[in-house]
């Protein structure tokens, strides 16, 4: 029968070297383009890349993207994905900065902000499944709402930004802590994502949710943990983002949503979620995106081109991986 | 004295990649005809047809059309020019109406100045469908409102215009039930009485042998070999028709299937113990159903395809919210897939491809999928362990493919189904509700799917088997239950003397 032909010559069951590579475009795709930043940047900075300053540089600005992305994995597998955790971010950002100054216990202040986003978490995956309507609307929900917090926060205080004061947040952004932290979050992920119910259930929710429930799965059980899965990583990652800086204000995080996703899409991850989802997208892309956007500063180019080229970029890799036109864009 | 075809192929062949489809084949197609195409999954069948009505382009060879050279651009001219082909799997537009589906293409001709005057548009598709045979079928309503199998006719409904010359039927009936499968009988019969040619393509030997005036059969991209009217027609008596099946069947895969097609004993003895019972069930139009499943039992569930059998089998999985009764089994009701998996139900939905599999998966993940519960220890899932399984179940199966890590998308149908079958017997489920399990699988799988139906039986699985065929479930179920009008109208017993009549009467 004809489609069946044409199915097997086009899927990955196909021979040889060309099958091989056919299957695996999209990883041999991402490889590509972390190498190619690698070079260009280090020829276009001079090699400003590799000095011992940028290094460390490097590593603060993965470490928050890493953390996040490898959390994300949960959510994007399922082919969801959540709008809110830029302003998450800030929120946390600010409470931590609150809870520090007034008690100064780090434990206090991380223990509040991880059961604030387990809670963010529960409320994306369940909500969602309830009043049955797409995650991404629970979440633009959570958006305004953390948004408005954010806001409220911030102009109490009577000033544009506040800083952490009576505690010593920098030996957070130690290279070695920022490190030890990655791998340790990166072998968690790796373990659930890998070898246990949770990986497998949220890749097949996002492969086909149907299949999934008629072989016995709770699949809003499994929804509501990877969000909160996602939840811890971003509590994580919120310690470590505050640890940069020391300060938080109106516009912290924002931007981190948006980055997420492209971090995983660079690491050749369909928004689509399913079978193909790795958790080396979300490491190969993250080292890519950081390297792109430091690369690209040290070799001169302004803030406003540097947007363009990462919409450009985004948009040439959507259309690249998106092609199967029944599942175009995140639910 | 046989007219001059109306449709003629020469030594076409057709190559996908590496993969030969077609090979050398000549064909001619007659008016007045309707000529069955039979041959296992891949024999080419479907290649040649949908070449002659413009879906792909042949590798090689030539094709005249009312005498002339004929090289169709594209589907949509081919149906103008007078060949239109209908398939297997849906093709109308979800979010418009019947009208609108019906004339899609052809929207303009009921347009002035832009604007589509809906109502002439209305009137002319309700005026198709009542010459169809199909008044019950609205042409303003939403398509979305009916389902897949009214969909179907209304897709038949597009494709059968007055222009049309030749009409392909591509495994259309496995989608329809028994009634809808007449009103496509009737039609194609009407075709060939106009003079029209048509060619119909089915795994169903019964209803070709019914239906077709001549058959060929093809396999490996070849023709094998073409039976005419004559020898067709002298097959009267049900002895005469096994002999003519058995040499189609020999036709079609090159080698004896031999006898043990179906179950061979009559043996209907089961255990006392109950696998699962319906108590009062309540779900949708059905209305206080009771029934018991025991161990060892095949339980064979036949009728039209809106007579609620299929709403049973899904009830008996805890698909369905039940509006009164319950379903039990082993003193635990079952009101979600969750305690259904749990007690020990597997459930192998109709719909293959987008509810029984995940087509993206691998096989190891598809069979592997209901078991993750057992084989996760502390969190951990063994991959060796899960490999293991697999590979039991790939063997048992005799499923063909490289490895277990190969997309379930890159399977025949038949393997596919296996794939389906495996996860639960890898689960170890005791009961089994299958719903047309043997749909759109050719022979030599559909034999060893009823040799493992068989082999579950004897191993003590309770088995619920929905069917539209009722050859299988005469050649297979312990007890028959005919269901009409969302209730039980009447049930049979095993027997070497069951016909098909007996049972139809009962459904219609």
């Amino acid at each position: 029968m004809g489609q069946e032909a044409i199915i097997k010559k086009t899927g990955n069951g196909q021979n040889g070297f060309w099958g091989l590579v056919k299957s695996h475009i999209f990883d041999i795709f991402s490889v590509l383009g972390l190498i190619l930043c690698v070079v260009i940047f280090t020829i276009t900075s001079n090699g400003n890349l590799w000095n011992a300053y940028n290094i460390s540089i490097l590593i603060e600005t993965v470490c928050g993207y890493m953390i996040l992305s490898l959390g994300a994995l949960f959510v994007y597998s399922m082919g969801f994905m959540d709008v809110s955790v830029g302003v998450q971010l800030g929120v946390y950002s600010i409470l931590m900065i609150f809870i520090l100054n007034s008690t100064g216990s780090m434990l206090l202040a991380f223990v509040t902000v991880l059961v604030l986003a387990l809670l963010c978490g529960a409320f994306n995956g369940a909500v969602a499944v309830w009043l049955g309507l797409p995650s991404i609307v629970t979440s633009l929900f959570l958006m305004f709402v953390f948004g408005g917090i954010q806001y409220i926060l911030i102009e109490r205080t009577g000033s544009n930004m506040i800083s952490v004061e009576n505690y010593d947040i920098s030996k957070f952004a130690d290279s070695k802590i920022m490190i030890l932290a990655m791998v340790a979050v990166g072998i968690v992920v790796f373990y659930a994502f890998n070898f246990t119910k949770l990986g497998k259930y949220t890749k097949s929710i996002g492969a086909n949710e149907k299949t999934t429930a008629q072989c016995g799965v709770n699949t809003t059980l499994w929804k509501v943990i990877a969000y909160m899965m996602f939840g811890v990583c971003v509590a994580i990652a919120a310690v470590f983002l505050l640890a940069r800086t020391g300060s938080a204000g109106k516009g912290t995080g924002s931007t981190y949503a948006m980055d997420i996703m492209l971090c995983i899409i660079l690491g050749g991850m369909p928004l689509s979620g399913g079978m193909s989802s790795k958790v080396r997208c979300a490491v190969i892309g993250t080292l890519t995106y950081v390297l792109l956007s430091n690369g690209l500063t040290l070799s001169g180019v302004d803030i406003q081109t540097i947007h363009i080229i990462k919409a450009v970029i985004f948009l040439a890799i959507v259309l690249l991986t998106c092609r199967d036109k029944g599942k175009i864009l995140p639910r | 004295m046989k007219q001059s075809a109306i449709v003629q192929i020469r030594k076409m062949n057709k190559n996908f990649g590496p993969t030969v489809a077609l090979k050398d084949v000549d064909l001619d197609f007659y008016p007045g005809e309707i000529r069955g195409l039979v041959g296992e999954n891949g024999s080419g069948k479907s290649t040649v047809t949908s070449i002659m009505a413009g879906m792909q382009k042949p590798t090689s060879g030539s094709m005249f059309y009312n005498g002339a050279e004929w090289k169709p651009e594209s589907m949509a001219y081919a149906q103008r020019k007078g060949i239109s082909m209908i398939l297997q799997e849906a093709n109308t537009i979800s979010g418009c109406t019947v009208a609108e589906n019906i004339f899609a293409g052809d929207i303009a001709s009921f347009s002035k100045f832009g604007i589509v005057n809906t109502k002439a548009m209305n009137k002319a598709a309700q005026q198709r469908l009542d010459a169809f045979g199909l008044t019950r079928i609205k042409a303003a309503d939403v398509i979305d409102k009916y389902n897949f199998e009214d969909r179907k006719l209304i897709e038949v409904v597009r494709c059968v215009v007055e222009e049309t010359r030749v009409f392909v039927v591509d495994e259309t009936t496995t989608a329809l039930s028994v009634d809808g499968r007449k009103i496509l009988y009737d039609i194609i019969h009407r075709l060939a009485e106009q003079g029209k040619s048509v060619v119909f393509i089915s795994h169903d030997m019964d209803e070709i042998l019914e239906q077709c005036t001549s058959l060929t059969v093809l396999r490996d991209g070849s023709i094998i070999g073409t039976i005419e009217k004559e020898e067709l027609k002298g097959a009267a008596t049900d002895s005469e028709k096994e002999k003519l099946i058995e040499k189609i069947r020999f036709m079609m895969v090159g080698r004896e299937i031999g006898n043990a097609y179906y179950r061979s004993d009559y043996d209907v003895s089961h255990s006392d113990e109950v696998a699962l019972e319906f108590d009062n069930v309540s779900v949708g139009p059905v209305k206080n159903f009771s029934l018991k499943l025991h161990k060892g039992e095949i339980l064979g569930f036949g009728g039209l395809s809106d007579c609620g059998m299929r709403l049973i089998g899904r009830a008996g999985f805890g698909l369905e919210k039940l509006s009164g009764g319950k379903v039990v089994r082993n003193g635990k009701v079952i009101n979600n897939s969750i305690t259904a998996i749990k007690s020990g139900i597997g459930y192998i939905s109709k719909n293959r491809d987008t509810e029984a599999l995940i087509l993206s998966a691998d096989i190891a993940e598809n069979i592997s999928l209901p078991s993750y519960s057992r084989l996760s220890k502390f969190t951990f899932i063994n991959p060796f362990t899960k490999a293991k399984m697999v590979n039991k179940e790939v063997d048992n199966y005799k499923i063909k493919c490289k490895t277990p890590r190969q997309a379930v998308n890159t399977l025949s149908g038949g393997n596919k189904q296996k794939v389906s079958f495996a996860k639960w017997t890898a689960k170890d489920s005791d009961v089994l509700i299958m719903d047309c399990p043997t749909r759109g699988v050719d022979i030599g799988v559909k034999q060893a799917m009823y040799g493992i139906i068989a082999d579950m039986k004897k191993s003590g699985k309770a088995i619920i088997l929905i069917s539209e065929e009722l050859s299988e479930l005469i050649g297979m179920a312990d007890k028959i239950i005919v269901m009409k009008d969302y209730a039980i109208s009447s049930e049979f017993m095993r027997s070497p003397d069951l016909k098909e009549t007996d049972i139809i009467g009962t459904m219609i």
